[in-house]
């Protein structure tokens, strides 16, 4: 996974697909809405019927069974351990299935190991939807115009992604400059120093290219407060509200057999 | 470039002003606010803990409950925040500081390189250095200050109103969009969790940004960071276990967060990159 | 169109004592295309940035502008636009949708604000709140004036600096601004970039009739556009003003001493009257055992001046290609591994005291080639071998194959300067810079500080010693990524573009520096553009000329211009070396197999 891979946005999606091609704002609205529903309770109930109806909805998002994996795969990797620890670690109840000292896995922990692995899949899900199919420029017109969140702020944080795509170049000439230094072995212990003189470095340079990018961007006439327009018009149209509000709707529908269930808790407690 | 203030400013949510473009949009010289007495300073702290206290000795009502749950279960969180937001509002309302387009750019910088430390933190450190302590499970909060150093890091570099709460909300929304095992409960915890360093900058003004200030601010995050995720995503810990995890992760916020933003920025400012900055003059005149 | 005026304007950044410009007193009149001259930290840059309207004293705490919390200095007098302080004209221009001012920097990478190319060149016009039908009818003419070859949705991150720059210039272009500022726009382009650009913004000054200030090193390209040269000196203000050819035979030899390529003043340091003792200090001595003095424990018997010691390094139908996860383009994997290699067919060998100057344009696989040689890509194809006279250092023999050599030990055989000094450094001060090699090396103390000091001295960095590397000039560091290559001694020297970006003071210093680490008996790889250093180095170093071009060695091209067979009294080499030639043909090369006694 390269940087200019993660900042680049979509790959390998069909990005016609209709949830693929919606508005970036509605899809961010769906991502906020399940999360939000889900991060209030652990149970399987609620966080299995979220992931089943985001399945539901998977086909119309554009993205194979590959493209999700390669783009997901860190959710699985943090989804499994963490359920496997609660299931060990969860105060115990209900019958004693297996134990190792002071680790014991009761029919309780294990549903709760389950329950935080669903929801971990679930909350994940739609962000790597958002992320797979939306190219981060469009993202930024949309947070600005439709969200109409600040727009110097989301400019600029924009600009910043792009930098650091062209980072990744500078990383692999400091990767080799160091080897060329004589520093880099001897060690875990050495090998560690030089990475985080290196990310240093790195973030050194970042900050310095920063502040050349902003008097660019000034000379541009950035920053100035007067009225902005936008090449690229963001449209948030009906369809793309008929999508943000599916997510709400999601999200209240597992909530809702959360609570019909009876497994529904609020974590707050 | 005067700086100024005004009502019209729509950039105005973070900042609280913006940098018009010279002398033609009023009279310059109110930019900056004048020093504030030590005064001001209590006056503000007094009120944010007084509205936190309040929320805490009222309660919010036990006969309302949320889904089964009596919503009185909330009080302290929600003190605590009421106390945070509080305090971040009055300070900014009396800071008013603005941000100039390189502090923008700068704090977009760090927060997206904060953002990209996260992802490879996330995904090849987190779980089998969190694994690997499973033995305590609160041991794993010793690792929460990396997720931390953005916002402080942001705030000692920025000092503007506001930055630790942008770049670490930069840094959360970029990790989330990259993915990771949390989605975007990330993005709600990068927001908390810079206004856990940020009410640290305001209650002291954005005036004083030494180590002191670094530690309290890692402190500040450690403790939201440690109260949201016992709470969220290990409810089912014990008392004593959930504890055990905010200590770990204010002691955690503090050193990683705290002394390690705290000698980043010292270190960039010796390298002369923050020159534009004031956190960048921290030498004699050359 | 627009007229500027000056009057006692000067600016002091926060945290420096001395001002960056003081006293400026200047008139333009509209049209007027100015060429500014003057050493550096002569306040150029900053003249520009006050033009556009982008330094800001702030107010201060107090209000009177003295140790402002937000401004980045401190103003004085007065810098006027038609009559209008220059922020208030910027100002006004955002908001009437006009810009005063154009500025264009040096560095492409840092230009390039968004990710498409047209919504690159938009950014200006959109902050300039310009109607959407306009903006993209003015991008649209805002590209081909510049002559960009791709459409506006082509990813910024696919352009070579030279299309950056162009797409920069676009973007400042669109913008339609009446001042046109140039910040040395092309420093850090290859010859056929820069001459793009330089052509166009002469057309399009032509065309416009802008007024325009320029900064530049190498004057002599852009005389062409400019009818009148402003000299300014450190916070002096100007000192010198007229038409090129007056201030030039004026002033021509002290600006050429202020680091300015003049044009008519030759520029070579062989041709300069302190040359012996400037040379020497250039010339720190690598892999010769100095009389008597110090010890060289890792030095085994001078290899240099073996005369039965053949080449030190041999690549052999090597082909190389960057490292592969930095690939740019989002490729499937399979497309990306059938993508041929950046550089390939090539065959050398490199001896002790030899240069070889690998040249060619852009994309033609110089870097990479140079990176392969010098042990930091591995070959996809051939091998580059280490022969025995390099593998082999105080009876250690790291083996033939330098990329798996450990980073200690590919120190002690090869050194290598990358072009952008900043990415070498990792330490906080110079003389920690310095030492980091030799420490790696396991050298005592006692040594490391005599070398410390040694190169010091030699390179003029002693007062610098306790300074951040990072914050040096661009000369200074320069020098101090050469001396930290030399530090351990290396027997092969390789060099990415040592001279970009360099003022001819600095360029003069690295040419002796060079031809002195050649004549100590190390082999030196230049990669360049620079065709002046080439020069310099087939002259005066004997150095032989492999022209690279679409990946591979172009047959029968030696040095730029005429291919004249090595001479000079420096390198009195007997037999015409071309591997290059050779290379092509695809035999085993043996040209180079100079003695290195012969060649002192």
């Amino acid at each position: 996974m390269t940087v200019p891979d993660v900042l680049g946005g979509p790959a390998a999606a069909n990005l016609g697909a209709p949830l693929a091609r919606a508005n970036p704002v509605a899809k961010l609205a769906v991502a906020v809405a399940v999360s939000a529903a889900l991060v209030l309770t652990v149970d399987v109930v609620t966080a299995g019927v979220a992931l089943a109806l985001e399945a539901v909805a998977l086909p119309w998002c554009g993205l194979g069974p590959w493209a999700l994996l390669r783009r997901g795969w860190i959710v699985i990797v943090g989804a499994v351990p963490a359920g496997i620890t609660t299931a060990m670690w969860a105060v115990d109840s209900g019958a004693v299935l297996a134990g190792l000292g002071p680790m014991t896995v009761t029919e309780g922990s294990l549903l709760a190991g389950a329950a935080i692995t669903l929801r971990v899949l679930a909350i994940g899900l739609p962000g790597v939807v958002l992320l797979a199919t939306t190219d981060p420029t469009d993202l930024a017109d949309a947070l600005a115009q439709n969200l109409r969140l600040p727009h110097r702020f989301v400019l600029a944080a924009l600009a910043a992604m792009r930098l650091f795509g062209v980072l990744a170049e500078e990383w692999r000439a400091l990767t080799m400059a160091r080897r060329a230094r004589g520093v880099g072995d001897g060690g875990l212990g050495g090998r560690l120093r030089t990475l985080a003189g290196q990310v240093f470095a790195l973030l050194v340079l970042a900050v310095r290219r920063a502040t050349v990018l902003a008097t660019a961007m000034e000379a541009r006439g950035f920053g100035v407060a007067a009225r902005r327009t936008w090449a690229r018009p963001s449209r948030f149209g009906p369809a793309d509200a008929v999508v943000a509000l599916g997510g709400v709707a999601l999200a209240a529908l597992a909530t809702a057999a959360g609570i019909a269930a009876g497994t529904w808790n609020l974590v707050l407690t | 470039m005067s700086f100024t203030n005004d009502s019209t400013s729509r950039d105005g949510t973070l900042g609280g002003g913006r940098d018009s473009g010279g002398a033609g949009s009023g009279p310059g010289g109110d930019g900056n606010a004048p020093a504030l007495p030590p005064r001001t300073l209590s006056l503000v702290a007094a009120v944010a803990a007084l509205a936190g206290v309040v929320v805490y000795a009222v309660g919010l009502p036990e006969s309302i409950g949320l889904f089964g749950s009596p919503l009185s279960d909330l009080t302290l969180p929600a003190a605590l925040l009421v106390f945070f937001v509080t305090t971040v509002v009055a300070s900014v309302m009396v800071t008013r500081a603005p941000w100039r387009v390189v502090d923008i750019v700068v704090a977009s910088v760090l927060g997206v390189a904060g953002g990209l430390v996260f992802a490879v933190w996330n995904a090849f450190a987190w779980e089998p250095i969190s694994g690997a302590l499973a033995f305590f499970p609160p041991a794993s909060a010793i690792l929460v200050g990396v997720w931390l150093l953005p916002g402080v890091l942001g705030g000692l570099v920025i000092r503007k109103p506001g930055a630790a709460v942008y770049t670490e909300l930069v840094a959360a929304t970029l990790s989330a969009l990259i993915g990771n095992q949390w989605g975007f409960a990330t993005v709600w915890y990068g927001l908390l969790e810079g206004l856990g360093a940020e009410v640290v900058f305001a209650l002291l003004l954005y005036r004083a940004f030494g180590w002191p200030t670094a530690l309290l601010a890692g402190a500040g995050a450690g403790v939201t960071v440690g109260v949201l995720d016992s709470l969220l995503y290990y409810p089912t810990f014990s008392a004593g276990y959930k504890l055990a995890y905010v200590g770990l992760a204010v002691v955690s916020g503090v050193v990683i967060a705290g002394l390690g933003s705290w000698a980043l920025t010292r270190a960039m400012a010796r390298s002369g990159a923050l020159a534009p900055l004031p956190s960048g003059r921290v030498t004699e005149r050359v | 169109m627009i007229a500027v005026r000056a009057r006692g304007w000067g600016w002091r950044y926060a945290a420096r004592r001395a001002w960056a410009v003081r006293g400026l007193d200047l008139d333009l009149e509209p049209g007027q295309r100015v060429l500014l001259l003057g050493a550096s930290g002569a306040g150029k840059s900053t003249v520009l940035a006050g033009l556009a309207g982008l330094l800001d004293p702030g107010t201060g705490p107090d209000g009177s502008g003295r140790g402002s919390v937000d401004g980045t200095g401190e103003e004085e007098g007065a810098l006027l636009l038609d009559g209008v302080p220059v922020r208030r004209a910027r100002a006004d221009g955002v908001r009437e949708g006009h810009a005063r001012t154009g500025l264009l920097l040096q560095d492409p990478l840092t230009q390039t604000i968004l990710a498409r190319c047209g919504d690159d060149v938009a950014f200006g016009l959109e902050n300039h709140a310009v109607d959407r039908e306009e903006i993209w009818r003015r991008v649209e003419v805002a590209l081909r004036w510049v002559r960009f070859p791709y459409g506006v949705d082509h990813p910024t991150s696919r352009l070579s600096g030279g299309e950056r720059q162009r797409l920069a210039l676009a973007g400042v272009l669109a913008l339609r601004p009446g001042l046109l500022l140039l910040d040395e726009p092309t420093a850090m382009l290859d010859p056929d970039g820069a001459a793009l650009l330089r052509e166009r913004v002469g057309e399009i000054l032509d065309s416009t009739g802008a007024t325009c200030v320029l900064v530049e090193h190498r004057v002599g390209q852009w005389l062409p556009v400019v009818d009148r040269v402003v000299v300014l000196e450190p916070g002096g203000g100007a000192v010198a003003d007229g038409s090129p050819r007056e201030v030039f035979a004026g002033h021509g030899t002290r600006l050429a001493e202020a680091g300015i390529w003049v044009p008519g003043v030759p520029f070579r340091p062989d041709r300069r009257a302190d040359d012996d003792r400037r040379a020497d200090v250039g010339r720190p001595d690598v892999g010769r055992p100095e009389a008597g003095s110090r010890a060289e424990p890792d030095r085994p018997a001078d290899v240099g001046s073996d005369p039965e010691n053949g080449p030190l390094l041999a690549a052999r139908a090597l082909a190389a290609s960057p490292e592969p996860w930095v690939r740019r383009s989002r490729r499937s994997r399979r497309e990306a591994e059938s993508v041929r290699p950046a550089v390939r067919d090539v065959s050398l060998d490199l001896s002790p005291g030899t240069v070889l100057c690998v040249v060619g344009p852009n994309g033609a696989g110089k870097s990479t080639l140079a990176l392969a040689l010098a042990g930091l890509v591995a070959p996809v194809a051939g091998e580059v071998r280490a022969e025995p006279g390099l593998a082999v250092v105080d009876g250690h023999d790291a083996g033939p194959h330098p990329r798996r050599w450990r980073p200690r030990e590919l120190v002690r055989r090869i050194g290598t300067v990358f072009q952008d000094p900043q990415h070498q450094f990792v330490a906080t001060t110079v003389a920690d810079e310095l030492a980091v090699g030799p420490r790696r090396l396991g050298l005592d103390p006692a040594e490391v500080t005599a070398r410390v000091d040694d190169l010091l001295e030699r390179l003029g960095l002693a007062h610098l010693a306790r300074a951040n590397p990072f914050t040096l000039s661009g000369g200074e560091q320069r020098r101090l990524s050469v001396a930290t290559a030399l530090a351990t001694r290396p027997r092969v020297l390789v060099l990415d573009e040592p001279t970009f970006g360099q003022d001819a003071r600095t360029w003069a210093e690295l040419v002796r520096l060079l031809l002195g680490t050649v004549r100590s008996g190390v082999a030196v790889v230049v990669v360049t553009h620079d065709e002046p250093l080439v020069e310099e180095l087939v002259a005066h170093g004997g150095a032989t000329v492999l022209r690279l071009r679409d990946g591979r060695p172009v047959p029968g091209a030696g040095a730029p211009g005429d291919p004249r067979p090595p001479h000079g009294d420096a390198a009195p080499s007997a037999t015409p070396r071309r591997p290059d030639r050779a290379a092509a043909a695809g035999q085993p090369v043996d040209g180079s197999r100079i003695p290195a006694g012969e060649a002192r």
